[in-house]
């Protein structure tokens, strides 16, 4: 519209609030990771841990089955802490594969192909697009992660015949802290990494080996220098260990680490992260020469 | 009308033009080791590479002889190599550089430029298989010699005895040709994988799967994995951990050259294939 023309006037039709103009990248986020074949693969797949668990808890808890299937003792195994923890390292292990596929899908083709701009151009701010972004990459992870978990769980209270979920609350409360903290990890580092490196063939990648190459950097420097502080730089380790404590399962990692040091050590990596998406995500063009 | 002066075609494939090729693939090999070595880009491989030896570096420097012993730090290095190098660094390293090769010259939208000069692409796809391993080789190889030297100089004469006049110059050997087989193997997969997949990094996600699971497969799966190749050169043996520990499945023991000879014909037939999928390769940047 030409300068000279007094035509223009302000847009006076009902405003988005504010609160909720993130929930508008959230479901375009969504659209566009989920127009992919291969997350439809990777989501699928991520419940076939859940179908086998829902397996077992139907044979423990239906004596007609255990006898159809032959087996002696009363009990084939127990639904307990163990139980649901091996599920919840599952379900979050999948979940990681989801994520690196999902994270990349919402950020970078808006990086590399200077989009950003233009998002932020319109009344959203930085933190309005990171956590429409991040509220998307979560609630796909929540449906493998925590959503099964609880179900499962829910399933076992119903099909057990003592008032089982009543006595076992705590497992529950474990299983819902255990992955919404992992999913928060998770969503921060895919995003973070994502906007670093901006293409998503790399930043697939990268989101995998920045948690598998800095546990085998701890496992060398447990092994050189003779200390168990090393597992601090393990997820995996440290991520079971927080597990294990939460649902009160009995131990199935050799390594030991506080408590205390190993929240400190994510809520590091999770500041790390912001400091990164706030260094990457602005309204910035980068012109290649 | 006069007659060219350069070869027929048919001329051309009775006597192919191997100079002219070697010429050609010296000069893509060096501009890709360039690429691939010395620049800024390329910062991540050498902290890949060279994280244990910072850690020994440190320790080292930390002079804690007095806790430690020859055959402890022995079965260190073993660690280091075979569950650092060979399950991570390698792989992780060789799957950025080897991907980068072709299909991140489709991502920079520059590929067409090779494909348009008067290079066969055989010859294009070799001499960047040769660049990628060349800096492969030169990183994790010169890593692995710096870790074995911290590793055991600290110990003064007694270290000089186990390598000279002991198994430590073997094992230095063995380690390295270990190393130098892995870069060959998951580079020559990485790069054909780069060539089908838009994304590789699934692809070579669920080949680290296959990997990490071998050991549990049978054994004639065994054979369609590196890992199990390279399992059997190790000089010195690591026992499984944990639940894997359980499941493995101990094949009977192969020898050296049957292990490096099954390594070397795996990493041709993928080579061939990918020569094969070159000649044919299309390039659509709209889609990339």
């Amino acid at each position: 519209m030409p300068v000279y023309r007094h035509i223009y006037r302000p847009y006076s039709g009902r405003l988005t609030p504010a609160w909720s103009r993130s929930l508008v990248l959230t479901r375009y986020g969504l659209a566009e990771a989920w127009s992919s074949k291969i997350t439809i693969a990777l989501f699928t797949l991520c419940f076939l841990p859940v179908i086998v668990s829902l397996f077992g808890i139907y044979l423990v808890n239906n004596p007609l089955a255990r006898v159809l299937l032959g087996a002696q003792r009363p009990q084939v195994f127990t639904i307990d802490a163990e139980f649901f923890l091996h599920d919840l390292q599952a379900q979050s292990w999948l979940a990681l594969a989801l994520a690196s596929w999902v994270a990349p899908r919402l950020i970078t083709f808006d990086l590399a192909d200077n989009a950003l701009p233009i998002l932020l151009s319109h009344p959203i701010s930085r933190f309005t697009y990171l956590l429409g972004k991040f509220l998307a990459l979560f609630a796909s992870l929540s449906v493998v992660t925590w959503i099964p978990c609880l179900l499962l769980f829910a399933y076992q209270g119903y099909s057990s015949p003592g008032a089982w979920a009543s006595a076992h609350l705590g497992i529950a409360g474990g299983l819902f802290l255990g992955a919404v903290l992992w999913i928060t990890l998770l969503s921060l580092l895919g995003l973070a990494l994502s906007s670093w490196v901006k293409l998503r063939v790399v930043a697939t990648g990268v989101i995998f080996a920045a948690v598998f190459v800095p546990a085998g950097v701890g496992a060398v420097v447990s092994a050189v220098l003779r200390t168990r502080w090393g597992f601090l730089l393990n997820v995996p380790v440290m991520m079971t260990l927080l597990w294990q404590r939460l649902l009160d399962a009995p131990g199935i990692s050799g390594a030991d680490l506080p408590t205390g040091a190993i929240l400190l050590t994510l809520l590091l990596v999770c500041c790390v992260c912001l400091g990164v998406l706030n260094a990457r995500i602005r309204a910035r063009e980068v012109v290649h020469g | 009308m006069p007659r060219q002066n350069g070869p027929t075609l048919r001329e051309r494939r009775v006597h192919p033009p191997w100079g002219l090729w070697w010429i050609q693939g010296r000069r893509l090999v060096r501009i890709e080791v360039r690429r691939n070595l010395f620049s800024w880009k390329a910062g991540w491989i050498y902290v890949l590479a060279f994280t244990p030896t910072l850690i020994l570096a440190i320790h080292a420097g930390m002079d804690a002889r007095s806790a430690r012993d020859i055959e402890g730090d022995t079965e260190v290095l073993a660690r280091i190599v075979q569950l650092f190098y060979l399950r991570l660094a390698i792989f992780f390293g060789c799957l950025g550089i080897f991907s980068r090769l072709i299909r991140g010259e489709m991502i920079e939208r520059s590929l067409h430029f090779f494909l348009l000069s008067p290079v066969r692409r055989e010859v294009l796809l070799l001499a960047k298989f040769v660049a990628g391993s060349i800096s492969a080789l030169l990183l994790f190889e010169s890593a692995i010699v710096a870790d074995f030297a911290l590793l055991y100089l600290p110990f003064g004469g007694m270290a000089w005895t186990y390598i000279l006049n002991g198994p430590g110059l073997g094992q230095l050997a063995a380690y390295l040709g270990v190393a130098a087989l892995a870069c060959l193997g998951y580079g020559s997969v990485f790069l054909l994988l780069s060539m089908i997949f838009r994304n590789p990094t699934p692809a070579a996600m669920v080949f680290l799967l296959w990997e990490t699971i071998n050991p549990v497969l049978p054994s004639l799966l065994q054979k369609l994995s590196i890992a199990s190749y390279l399992r059997h050169l190790m000089p010195v043996a690591i026992a499984p951990e944990g639940f894997f520990a359980l499941l493995t499945v101990e094949t009977e023991p192969t020898a050296a050259w049957t292990a490096t000879l099954g390594l070397l014909l795996l990493i041709l037939a993928v080579l061939v294939y990918a020569c094969f999928r070159m000649r044919t390769l299309e390039i659509r940047y709209t889609t990339e």
